[in-house]
């Protein structure tokens, strides 16, 4: 029970602790402490708890050398009981303070706090005026000292906010990979969230920080001119420093906050591109669950240049494709003999592709591609026919609306097929500006 | 602009390379070094003989082909789908998706488990089998510069990037949740294909009565006539 002694002592006046011993006690038991600050980081910590750390700090100690020590620490005040939970400990904020101090530990105040502190440094300077309107030098001593001490405390908060959020950042880019950088960055982008952006409104041309300095800053001119004029009731020097230390807070203050701005920035954004990713690829995968991966834009898709020579063709295609190349030498034609009347058909060039379709382009419309190439080859054998019907049917200066399946005979088989009805494309790009203005709710 | 062909050294597979679809990256650096180095060069002749060469700055070049004269294939419709799922994947599994796919890896154990998750997705993109994925999926990624693979670790390069932009801007499109009950396509990136024997079935035997790729329906048309008007806007 004598832990919990300052708990009930809780009505008589508390025992004036030394601050020499405070700090020796400090300074003494650091090795222990200082562990523990990190523990008590975390939050509160049961009489067992403590003495099971302390005990691992200091193995060769004895039950009662570590009851000694708890002792000590609560009657300096270093350790005390969470309210409402007497077994339970928490190091004294002050000292807590003082150690995260110590610790090169900072740990990020609210914005709200700067501001509260600015609404009352315009008070201040309120009472300043006030003050020297009455001629009250004493006073005004006293509201000028206390205006540089709350300064003090902004620029102070300021550099320990700074620390925090180097800290904050250091721990999001240090952390495992492994896990969610949704996870990984939550400190950040609350950080953002809580502190960065209301810090950003706070030092806006029009926001609470510089309308407080300026006002400030106002008085404090208007008076340097009023005392020359009615004579000083404060040394110049005085109202100089304190006009000194709130250039010097508000300069702090937007450092401050492009410091923070390029250390969060580029974590936040990458977070957030992290989220768009996933929810990039969520959707997309959700359009291509409910409309097959067809969903994807056939004019979007992936596309490649093919050379000439990987053309399926029939023979007279891959004869004709050669025919066309410059240094082709042809099969020795056999003249007619002069004197010999010709025997029979002469042997006809291969067609091109260009011949080809500019035959069919002059022929368009076609009711029917395959009809057409029957009536234009009549002898043409059946793979060479089906080659032609393949190019021109793809061809894009024609437009193909596709037939019903129907047999067409050919010269030498009976295919069957659905053929296409051609034609010209280029008749369509003239009627397509009005296509493209249709809404899209007529889609379907 | 003068352009010196000694000090393009890399030029035959460099071209070679870009031709074929490949994504040339620090992964090659070689090839890399000279790109970067003579960049302008490169890009001046390649446009000159109608190629256009993208240098991407996260550190990747490839060509984006002449629509005109370009064909379709299903490969970059089957890596989107793939970068897709295993972006849902690995966050579903409480890993960083970025921290994958911009420089990690990924094991070819895992392959079973995500084609069992996602079968009919797959199913889609005509993989039904590891091996099927492995071939037309993560092989045509090692073959166009996207991933390398080693001792069956798939490591994913910076092209990348390519796709994870897929993903934003479907994310950054306003519109796309609408979609999903509207017929509205969803971007995927132009890709340089190579050659290969099921492209080539496709598109020219003289026999494949299957509907021709090339044919948009009219919703399709409709679509693009937007997105072409879209475009035209913004520009």
């Amino acid at each position: 029970m004598q832990y919990n002694r300052p708990l009930f002592l809780g009505n008589e006046p508390k025992p004036m602790i030394e601050p020499k011993r405070v700090l020796r006690a400090l300074a003494e038991h650091w090795a222990l402490i200082e562990p523990l600050c990190e523990r008590f980081d975390q939050g509160t910590l049961s009489l067992v708890e403590l003495r099971h750390h302390v005990a691992r700090q200091q193995v060769e100690s004895t039950p009662q050398d570590i009851t000694q020590l708890l002792d000590v620490w609560i009657r300096l005040d270093i350790l005390v009981p969470v309210a409402k939970s007497p077994n339970r400990f928490e190091l004294n904020a002050q000292i807590h303070d003082f150690l995260a101090y110590l610790r090169r530990e900072h740990r990020l105040g609210l914005c709200l706090e700067i501001e509260a502190y600015l609404r009352h440094l315009e008070r201040l300077a309120g009472h300043i005026q006030d003050a020297f309107d009455n001629r009250d030098s004493d006073d005004l001593a006293r509201q000028l000292r206390l205006l540089d001490m709350r300064v003090r405390d902004v620029l102070k908060k300021l550099d320990n906010d700074e620390q925090a959020l180097v800290a904050v950042a250091e721990r999001a880019k240090t952390s495992n990979r492994q896990i969610p950088l949704r996870q990984r960055y939550a400190e950040v982008l609350a950080t953002w969230d809580e502190y960065v952006e209301p810090m950003i409104q706070l030092v806006n041309a029009d926001g609470a920080f510089e309308q407080g300095v300026r006002k400030v800053e106002t008085v404090l001119l208007k008076l340097l001119g009023e005392q020359a004029r009615l004579g000083h009731l404060v040394d110049d020097d005085m109202l100089l420093r304190t006009h000194a230390r709130i250039l010097e807070m508000q300069t702090s203050a937007q450092l401050t906050l492009r410091h923070a701005r390029e250390l969060l920035l580029p974590l936040r954004e990458e977070a957030r591109r992290h989220n768009a990713v996933t929810r990039g690829a969520a959707l997309a995968l959700s359009v291509i669950r409910r409309k097959g991966l067809d969903a994807l834009p056939q004019a979007a898709m992936p596309l490649f240049t093919r050379p000439q020579s990987t053309f399926l063709g029939s023979a007279s295609q891959v004869e004709a494709y050669v025919y066309a190349l410059a240094r082709f030498e042809p099969k020795p034609a056999r003249f007619p003999k002069a004197h010999k009347p010709s025997s029979g058909a002469l042997p006809r060039a291969p067609r091109t592709v260009k011949e080809m379709t500019d035959r069919c382009e002059q022929a368009l419309p076609l009711p029917d591609l395959m009809v057409w190439l029957l009536e234009q080859e009549p002898e043409g054998a059946t793979d060479e026919l089906l080659y032609w019907f393949s190019r021109l049917s793809r061809e894009k200066r024609f437009k193909r609306q596709r037939l019903d399946r129907r047999d067409y005979t050919t010269h030498e088989h009976r295919v069957s097929l659905r053929s296409f009805a051609l034609t010209s494309s280029r008749e369509d790009a003239t009627t397509a500006p009005t296509d493209t203005n249709a809404s899209p709710a007529h889609a379907s | 602009m003068h352009l010196d062909l000694s000090e393009l050294s890399q030029l035959a597979p460099i071209f070679r390379e870009l031709f074929k679809g490949f994504h040339v990256s620090r992964r090659d650096p070689e090839l890399y070094a000279q790109l970067s180095n003579f960049q302008d060069q490169y890009r001046t002749l390649f446009k000159a003989l109608g190629f256009e060469l993208v240098c991407d700055t996260r550190g990747f070049y490839y060509f984006v082909p002449d629509m005109a004269a370009a064909q379709v294939n299903k490969t970059a419709q089957r890596l989107s789908l793939f970068t897709f799922i295993l972006v849902e994947h690995l966050a579903d599994q409480g890993r960083d998706p970025m921290a994958v796919l911009d420089g990690g890896s990924l094991g070819r154990d895992e392959l079973p488990s995500l084609l069992d998750k996602y079968r009919d997705l797959f199913l889609q993109a005509e993989v039904q089998t590891v091996d099927e994925l492995e071939e037309k999926i993560l092989r045509r990624m090692t073959q166009l510069g996207f991933a390398h693979e080693e001792g069956g670790i798939y490591r994913f390069l910076p092209p990348m990037h390519r796709f994870l932009d897929v993903c934003l801007a479907v994310q950054q499109d306003r519109d796309l949740a609408a979609t999903l009950h509207s017929d509205l396509p969803l971007p995927t990136p132009t890709l340089v294909e190579e050659e290969s024997p099921e492209a080539l079935n496709r598109t020219d035997d003289p026999l494949d009565l299957s509907p021709f790729e090339g044919e948009e329906s009219e919703e399709q048309a409709l679509a693009r006539a937007i997105r072409e008007e879209q475009q035209e806007i913004d520009a």
